[in-house]
């Protein structure tokens, strides 16, 4: 018997998308469970507001948006600015973001550091592997990774590190990412999915 | 006035000096000062009403007060209309004591301090509140802390509906209470002043939290300490060592 098809992570179909109003769509599209996907397209196509209307920080105004049951996404963000002073650690953010910490030598060096006074490499870095592993215990397949713009930030002193932590995601783990960085792209190995191919599909 | 008289009052003090000190770590995580002003005034404007009203001053204080807060939960503008909602409280405190006599009173102990007087009644609230804490303490240190992550979005769990109400309820009684007991401006110098000078000097949360209760029981007892002897009201002494205290952290951390 040939194996039942694994249903999809995400299912859309003329979904509009948007905050107080719709911004995009219709999108239709299917992502499936353990996808590593590179979404791109120019900017303001509606990459960002995707990843943000999976995560309920943008409003769904019609259509169908699914999200399969049991599923936990975590989210890096594109920018995320620190105030000053922010009294916080490596490690009180690891613990904000229900992370473990990881064996990666780099970002255990900043568990001791204040956030305000890493450089912007470091602070994407750490961003980076805490989303990569927050509640790393749920079942791999129930876990949705977005990264928006991951590589931005990163200077070649971390750059390899990133890939490095990106490619340790466990392959049943759901990936999607959006960048306009093709070297960055080609380092991860992912599919290119332009998100315009998507949109009035319906 | 006898020692053992002033011994409720100091131990109120210190209680509600420790909770104001948690209270302004959190807020000044959140970015949320101006609510601190805004709850502190009309928290004010509650304790002179019942003044003229012949009310309990807690109840119609912690009232206001929760109603204010209520109001700038909805609002995501975290500075205008705060501030705006503090003027207006401060605009409604000055006509109730223009108008009315027992007003003027009230708001001058208000604007004051009470400590010196500060009762039985005062100390057994600065003890429940004191419990109430130890018991909140885990709920509002992961909602202060979960409060940090935005844009970025974990896959944990965020705190639960009632624990943030809990916190926002926590935060109202501490503020009233503290108010109530110390004066408001000393109040307000103890909820923002240490966490700002503890932020500074802090390597981490932990440190925040440590820090801050630190400075703000050390000037708590620099100003008893001043005031008592000198015979001057106790919150205007207080804020002035609270703004000598945080700007000494400040200056401490820019030599270190």
């Amino acid at each position: 018997m040939p194996p039942e098809p694994v249903p999809p992570i995400l299912h859309t179909q003329s979904a509009l998308l948007g905050f107080d109003r719709p911004v995009i769509g219709p999108l239709s599209l299917e992502i499936p469970a353990g996808a590593r996907w590179a979404l791109t397209g120019p900017n303001g196509v509606g990459k960002s507001l995707l990843l943000k209307a999976i995560t309920g920080q943008a409003r769904v105004h019609g259509g169908r948006f699914e999200l399969a049951p049991r599923t936990h996404p975590s989210l890096l963000a594109q920018d995320h600015a620190r105030p000053q002073p922010w009294p916080l650690s490596g490690d009180d953010w690891l613990r904000a973001m229900g992370a473990r910490v990881p064996e990666h030598e780099g970002v255990r060096a900043l568990l001791n550091r204040r956030l305000d006074r890493l450089s912007g490499g470091q602070w994407q870095l750490l961003r980076l592997a805490a989303v990569l592993t927050s509640r790393e215990e749920y079942p791999s397949a129930q876990r949705l990774i977005l990264l928006d713009e991951p590589a931005n930030h990163l200077d070649a002193e971390v750059r390899a590190d990133a890939v490095e932590l990106i490619k340790a995601v466990p392959a049943e783990t759901t990936l999607l990412i959006t960048s306009h960085d093709d070297e960055f792209l080609q380092a991860l190995g992912l599919e290119n999915h332009p998100l315009a191919e998507y949109l009035d599909a319906g | 006035m006898p020692g053992d008289l002033l011994l409720t009052p100091f131990i109120a003090g210190v209680l509600v000096t420790m909770v104001l000190a948690l209270a302004g770590a959190g807020l000044f995580l959140r970015g949320s000062v101006w609510q601190a002003l805004a709850l502190g005034q009309w928290a004010a404007v509650g304790g002179v009403l019942a003044s003229v009203l012949h009310w309990p001053v807690l109840p119609v204080a912690l009232l206001l007060g929760g109603g204010i807060m209520v109001l700038l939960q909805r609002s995501r503008d975290r500075e205008r209309l705060p501030l705006a909602v503090f003027l207006a409280g401060l605009a409604a405190v000055t006509l109730l004591a223009a108008n009315f006599a027992q007003a003027s009173l009230a708001a001058a102990a208000w604007a004051e301090g009470q400590l010196y007087f500060a009762g039985p009644n005062e100390l057994w609230a600065a003890i429940g509140l004191s419990l109430l804490t130890v018991l909140m303490v885990p709920v509002l240190l992961r909602v202060w802390l979960h409060a940090q992550i935005a844009p970025d979005v974990s896959a944990a769990s965020r705190p639960a509906v009632w624990q943030h109400l809990g916190e926002i309820a926590w935060l109202v009684a501490a503020i009233v209470l503290g108010s109530m007991v110390l004066g408001l401006p000393a109040a307000l110098a103890t909820l923002l002043l240490p966490a700002w000078g503890a932020a500074w000097l802090a390597r981490n949360f932990t440190g925040l939290v440590l820090w801050t209760q630190g400075i703000a029981l050390f000037g708590f007892l620099v100003a008893w300490t001043i005031s008592l002897p000198l015979d001057q009201p106790f919150a205007p002494v207080l804020v002035l060592v609270n703004v000598m205290l945080a700007l000494g952290a400040r200056l401490a951390a820019m030599l270190r």
